[in-house]
């Protein structure tokens, strides 16, 4: 069944690459190689420079891979695997992966300006600064989920919380050896894997315990510190040494889901609305995209997309690879994910002790995973499992663990600090127009220790104080709506100034976009009650972020459908 | 049609992912590096040029002795403060996120 | 070679005791140059002779000189658009070269200029015994003084982000190599980045004439009348001169008479105070005005910088 999905995956995705993908690019995009990129036309040797597509590729790729894909769909299992796939699957390719090729191609198209500067042009320019807030929100909410997803798995395994201290070290000294030392670049990369494999060992024999709130302290410092170093010292030898946890994370993930042979356990479809978010029943839709954000579709990317990828793009042709392709390979590592829970998670959850059956799964599922017995150890367990059953089963199944624990606990630590590096930013862009009306506010905002301090400490109090299936969906609403604004402006790009069949681009977007709102009407109505119930501060916190994205979610529309019909300025060949 | 051929092509494709994965990896070990020292030399630019545009800057004379040599400098200094108020998306894709 | 600076506020008789420090020096056996850096020069008048921009034998030892300011600024700028017009030589199409030129209008330009001639003369002058500089009114001076200061601390901070640069650069030429491909050649080492050596030659050229300011070698007056309107304006030049460290030897009461006697006193105990063991006052006679030649004086000046 494993390598039945798996293949069904790769064909599902490798054809509509070719039908579907192509389709947008040749009727919707047209994209045509005759038409020099800006890369080629504003050549300057700093930000636009053609890039080879293959370097470019890995290079989108490692920046959009991250942690999420592996987070979502564990969550999503809760539906049964049947429509875990589906998001993963249909999402991606009918809406996911058009939301990134349209963001890139009408950046590339922009003179490689972003897509809020598209935005800004094409549909209202405080639909630009909409972007700087709605960011803010989703770097706050991921500091928050992602903090819960660490804590709970610090506790749950003291050789992770272990693993990512050492892997610290080891990151400062692949930094040394990378930028301060002569050594030759494949002796510090050999060195790098070498320290990454003694992490691993050494996070074995040497665990780390500590308290719940000792954790939640430690990385709230972490962020501070981390986002005021230079990025040699840490973050970017960390960057680097986690594309190779990606790439033994992907190559094991993948050989073990062909080569298990195993069936599933895991139900195809529990209930339309199992219990996720806050112990409340969650519908399918409209909160799927909620749940498995990354992975199907990203908001996040756009940005991505529009910033340094579209200045780099050789050829308009090489866009569809780019933007559509790897949004698909980011699907397929969800899909291996999806694959090990429903293969192995029934034996994990009753290994660890929790009552599982399939036909109680939909109320079992999301409660087994608490306590000692986490999220992210669903996936760590899942797939070491998967893994330990083909011919690799050479390979220890705890070592295995804790590979999967660092992979997901090194990206996010990457993640916790670089969100602080931009929200600084965004804060002070964010309070640039109250300037004028209060310079002392501004400075106080735009101040590097106080736009740094906000966002880690709202972040990580969230993270400690909110369960995780109330932070998970939060961020996922922050980030899918970036993308259903995304994909409009995309539409009205398509629609404005390229004017051809929209439709392609408006159906998926339209469709996004009632969801979003409908599951953020949903969480507001459900969700934050039980939660506010609960933790007047926590629930106060999410509920405030969440009733503020939806004003700015309903302020966006009305924008859109008020310039939606009206021509372009200089399209107006009035008196010629 | 040679038998070695398919060997052969195997070897080249091996060879040129090889490269790839190389290049990729090299720049992916020095991508926040170069978005850092875009961002130094164009303050540097600005530090000099202060004066013609209202800062404190080094007396003017110093200045027009570097400015012969900054061909490159001054063309991060364009491209910056055509971008600057853009800067949202350029971030995004320097530090990884999600 | 040793260098003696008279400051002072305008009228006091700077400039002919810098003539007669000059040529009592000259007399004595030592080759001197007198260097007037006052745009207002009195060179000229006070030997009643033509000097100019070059240097003019007076006599067996004493050579004089009046600095054209105007002349070397221009002399630097042409230098200096001559590089940049090269570098942007595609100005010329619109006739835009000319621009650069507005450099020579930028604040600072006397300073600059005087400066540089300053430097040029403490490097390149170096067999003469003693060189007298006349200097311009007090503000002008002091600017010209701190300057060095003010360069060194710029050209120090810049050359500090500029060592990052090329830190920044090497090492991402180490990885990728980037930097010797077609199009992207940048110089990431010190020894061939152009804008550090010229950093480090400005910082080098500076750092030389604030040690010969400091240094043993030279030596800075101040003359001043036995009145309170000089006083005021000589504290300023001393105050000047102490925050740049640079040292008082000695202090010329000009123009005295026996019947401003307190009057000196107390002008001199004012201005000097504490600093008055360490400096040398001299009280000059005042010379009278039907006198021809002023420069010749019996009261010997150069018995102040023993």
């Amino acid at each position: 069944m494993t390598t039945l999905i798996i293949i069904i995956g790769a064909v599902v995705y490798a054809a509509l690459y070719m039908i579907y993908g192509r389709k947008m690019e040749s009727e919707v995009v047209k994209a045509d190689n005759a038409i020099q990129t800006p890369a080629h036309r504003l050549y300057d040797g700093v930000d636009y420079v053609p890039t080879r597509t293959s370097v470019l590729f890995g290079h989108h790729f490692a920046s959009v891979a991250g942690a999420a894909p592996i987070v979502g769909p564990v969550v999503a299992m809760a539906w049964g695997w049947v429509p875990a796939l589906a998001w993963v699957w249909f999402g991606n390719i009918f809406i996911g992966a058009v939301h990134d090729y349209l963001a890139v191609m009408a950046s590339v198209r922009y003179d490689g300006k972003s897509i809020q500067f598209v935005a800004s042009d094409l549909i209202n320019k405080r639909t630009g600064y909409l972007f700087y807030i709605l960011v803010f929100f989703l770097l706050v909410l991921v500091v928050a989920a992602f903090a819960a997803v660490l804590g709970g798995m610090f506790m749950s395994n003291p050789g992770i919380p272990a693993a990512a201290a050492y892997l610290l070290i080891a990151a400062v000294i692949q930094g040394f050896l990378m930028y301060k030392t002569k050594l030759p670049f494949a002796v510090s990369t050999a060195i790098g894997i070498a320290m990454l494999v003694l992490v691993i060992y050494l996070a074995g024999v040497f665990p780390l315990e500590a308290s719940r709130n000792f954790w939640f302290l430690a990385m709230f410092f972490y962020i501070i510190i981390a986002a005021a170093l230079p990025v040699q010292v840490l973050l970017q030898p960390r960057d680097y040494l986690n594309a190779w946890l990606l790439y033994v994370g992907l190559i094991l993930g993948g050989l073990g889901a062909i080569f298990a042979f195993q069936g599933f356990t895991a139900p195809a479809f529990t209930s339309f609305s199992p219990i996720i978010s806050a112990g409340q029943p969650t519908p399918f839709w409209p909160v799927i995209p909620l749940i498995i954000a990354c992975g199907s579709l990203s908001g996040f990317h756009a940005l991505v997309a529009s910033g340094t990828t579209s200045k780099q793009i050789s050829s308009e042709k090489a866009g569809l690879a780019i933007g559509y392709g790897v949004m698909l390979v980011e699907g397929f590592l969800s899909t291996i994910v999806v694959i090990a829970v429903a293969g192995w998670g029934v034996q994990v959850m009753t290994g660890a002790g929790q009552t599982i059956t399939t036909a109680g799964w939909s109320t079992q599922y999301t409660p087994a995973m608490s306590g000692s017995f986490p999220n992210a150890a669903m996936f760590s367990e899942t797939w070491a499992a998967m893994i330990g059953d083909t011919w690799l089963n050479f390979i220890p199944e705890t070592f295995l663990r804790i590979v999967a624990g660092m992979w997901v606990s090194s990206f996010a630590l990457t993640t916790l600090d670089s969100t602080n590096r931009l929200a600084r930013y965004t804060l002070a862009e964010i309070f640039l127009p109250l300037k004028s009306k209060s310079e002392s506010l501004y400075r106080f905002f735009s101040n590097r220790w106080v736009a740094s301090v906000i966002p880690a400490a709202i972040g990580v109090y969230l993270g400690w104080s909110g369960s995780f299936g109330l932070l998970w969906p939060s961020f996922g609403a922050a980030n899918q709506l970036i993308a259903a604004i995304a994909l409009l402006t995309g539409t009205a790009w398509v629609s404005k100034r390229l004017k051809t069949k929209a439709t392609y681009a408006f159906i998926p977007a339209m469709a996004l976009w009632v969801t979003v709102t409908a599951a953020m009407v949903w969480y507001l109505a459900v969700v934050i009650p039980v939660t506010w119930a609960a933790n007047p501060a926590t629930g106060g916190t999410v509920g405030f972020i969440t009733v503020a994205m939806l004003i700015m979610n309903i302020i966006f529309i009305i924008d859109f459908f008020k310039t939606k019909n009206q021509p372009l300025a200089d399209t107006e060949i009035g008196a010629e | 049609m040679n038998p070695l051929d398919p060997l052969k092509r195997t070897f080249q494709f091996l060879k040129s992912f090889s490269s790839t994965m190389d290049t990729a990896h090299r720049n992916r070990a020095v991508g926040l590096t170069e978005c850092e020292v875009r961002e130094l030399e164009n303050m540097f630019v600005l530090l000099l040029m202060g004066s013609f545009t209202g800062v404190p800057a080094p007396p003017s004379f110093i200045s027009a002795e570097l400015l012969p040599y900054l061909e490159h400098e001054i063309k991060v200094v364009n491209r910056r403060s055509e971008s600057a108020s853009d800067a949202l998306s350029e971030l995004s894709g320097c530090f990884d996120i999600t | 070679m040793k260098t003696i600076f008279f400051t002072g506020k305008g009228g006091v008789g700077k400039s002919t005791l810098s003539a007669t420090c000059a040529w009592q020096l000259a007399e004595k056996g030592y080759k001197t140059l007198l260097l007037s850096i006052d745009p207002a020069h009195n060179v000229a008048d006070i030997f009643d002779t033509s000097v100019g921009h070059k240097k003019s034998k007076f006599s067996t030892n004493l050579y004089l000189q009046e600095a054209n300011l105007d002349k070397a600024a221009s002399v630097y700028i042409e230098q200096n658009i001559d590089i940049l017009t090269e570098v942007y030589s595609y100005t010329k199409a619109f006739n835009f070269d000319t621009y650069f030129k507005v450099l020579r209008y930028s604040p600072g330009v006397e300073e600059y200029a005087s400066l540089t001639i300053l430097e040029q003369t403490l490097r390149n002058e170096t067999d003469y015994d003693f060189i007298v500089f006349d200097t311009p009114p007090t503000g002008l001076t002091l600017r010209i003084l701190a300057l060095p200061n003010i360069s060194i601390t710029w050209v120090d901070r810049l050359r500090r982000i500029r060592k990052q640069i090329l830190e920044k650069r090497h090492t991402i030429h180490n990885i990728t190599g980037k930097y010797s491909e077609e199009g992207f050649r940048l110089a990431y080492d010190e020894k061939d980045d152009a804008v550090m050596q010229k950093l480090n030659e400005i910082w080098q050229r500076y750092v030389n004439v604030y040690k010969a300011l400091k240094g043993e070698d030279n030596s800075i007056a101040v003359v001043f009348n036995p009145d309170y309107l000089s006083l005021r304006e000589s504290q300023r030049i001393l105050e000047g001169l102490d925050d740049l460290y640079l040292p008082l030897r000695a202090a010329f009461n000009n123009k005295y008479e026996d019947r401003l006697q307190d009057t000196a006193d107390e002008v001199e105990r004012e201005l000097l105070g504490a600093n008055g063991k360490k400096v040398h006052i001299a009280r000059v006679p005042l010379v009278p005005a039907e006198r021809r030649n002023t420069y010749k004086n019996d009261f010997d000046v150069t018995e102040a910088f023993r």
